[in-house]
């Protein structure tokens, strides 16, 4: 997982093939803790690398929102995989927590 | 009338058609290249060539099915080989136009040349010329058969090509302007077809980089909602890809449906047509667009 501050206070989030969805708690705590310290208010998740969302993977950014939003940041994500729009679009029932963009410097700026 | 005096050796049933062929061989071709003529040739399926060349071999492969001796019942490599023969003879048939029936007139005739034969032959006993007509039947109805299931799977395949084709391009995905895409639907939306023109349309928005979609249902007959459902779900990919959907089209009557439905479309962005939802895009995008006064 990697998290690099891009600047107009937002922090970039590439969660690489090593993270593991299902232990949201490993990595919640540092990433709030880095996104306070450095004074951030855009999470943007990088889902590039991610063709595949799952429940247990949806259910991870969604807990991940709703932590940010407590801690007064907004989350984004970027990149979605048109492979991972459409299983997520056939299975939510709702729209997702967090808003989409088609890249990094659209949510950036969005 | 005097009989015949029978044969002392009890041949079997392949030996006797052997024998026919042997003795009968020129006459035999002879005429099953006549029916072949009058079937094929004057209709203009097949040249008077082609019907000789397709008479010589089947014989052959006739003759080397009989020499399997014992085997002749079972699936050998003889049969299979005379099966790829009709198989190969019907294609080319349909190729050229002819119909199937055409096909299975011709292998009856090609039986009732050889059934014949046997009938003008008194030198078999009634249980033998039986026996003949009965392995002749056998194989020539297991013939048409498999060139009939092999013309239905054909057939098939070419109209699950065609419905593939039509599902292909009864979905033009334009792009209209730098980062808006046009999506007509037209006809019918059913499942396997929601799901193809979902992911052509999420591939597009990714390589277009499209920032707004507009779709266009003034061609759909009728939403239910299943369809209304497979509407939504567009939507909300496109809206997970990071673009905005604006849906245009829906007809009065169709909103009249949609709402004794309890379909709530509130998170949708609507407008009544195409053209209303391409200046909402453009709006979005803050492009104007303008009439330039002409002199």
């Amino acid at each position: 997982m990697h998290l690099t501050p891009i600047g107009d206070g937002a922090l970039l989030l590439e969660p690489g093939v090593a993270l593991d969805p299902s232990e949201p708690d490993h990595y919640l705590t540092t990433i709030l803790e880095l996104l306070a310290e450095r004074g951030c208010q855009r999470l943007i998740y990088d889902l590039r690398e991610c063709v595949v969302v799952d429940e247990i993977y949806y259910g991870w950014l969604t807990r991940l929102a709703s932590a940010c939003r407590i801690c007064g940041v907004e989350m984004v994500v970027a990149n979605v995989q048109p492979a991972a729009a459409y299983t997520l679009a056939r299975r939510l029932s709702d729209d997702p927590p967090f808003r989409c963009f088609l890249d990094v410097d659209r949510a950036r700026c969005g | 009338m005097e009989r015949k005096q029978r044969p002392t050796v009890v041949k079997s049933t392949h030996e006797i058609l052997i024998d026919q062929l042997k003795t009968n061989l020129g006459h035999l071709s002879a005429v099953i290249e006549e029916q072949g003529k009058a079937l094929f040739v004057e209709a203009g399926i097949l040249g008077a060539q082609d019907v000789h060349e397709y008479t010589l071999e089947f014989l052959e492969l006739f003759v080397m099915w009989l020499q399997a001796g014992s085997r002749i019942g079972a699936r050998t490599p003889e049969l299979a080989a005379l099966e790829q023969f009709f198989s190969g003879f019907a294609r080319q048939l349909q190729i050229r136009g002819a119909r199937l029936e055409t096909f299975v007139r011709y292998v009856q005739s090609l039986q009732r040349v050889l059934i014949e034969e046997l009938e003008e032959s008194e030198q078999y006993s009634f249980e033998q010329s039986r026996e003949v007509l009965l392995l002749l039947a056998r194989v020539f109805n297991q013939l048409v058969l498999d060139v009939f299931q092999a013309y239905l799977r054909e057939k098939e395949q070419t109209i699950e090509l065609q419905q593939e084709e039509l599902r292909q391009t009864s979905t033009p995905i334009t792009e209209i302007w730098d980062g808006v895409l046009t999506l007509p639907i037209i006809g019918s939306l059913d499942s396997s077809r929601a799901m193809i023109v979902m992911e052509k349309l999420l591939t597009r928005i990714e390589k277009e980089r499209a920032r707004v979609v507009v779709m266009d249902v003034t061609g759909v007959l009728a939403i239910d909602s299943q369809v209304s459902h497979y509407l939504i779900q567009m939507v909300r990919a496109i809206g997970l890809m990071g673009a905005e959907a604006i849906l245009t089209g829906i007809r009065p009557d169709i909103a009249r449906a949609l709402t004794s439905l309890n379909i709530d479309l509130g998170n949708v962005t609507t407008r009544g047509t195409l053209s209303d939802g391409l200046k909402e895009a453009f709006r979005r995008l803050g492009i104007e667009v303008r009439v330039v006064a002409r002199e």
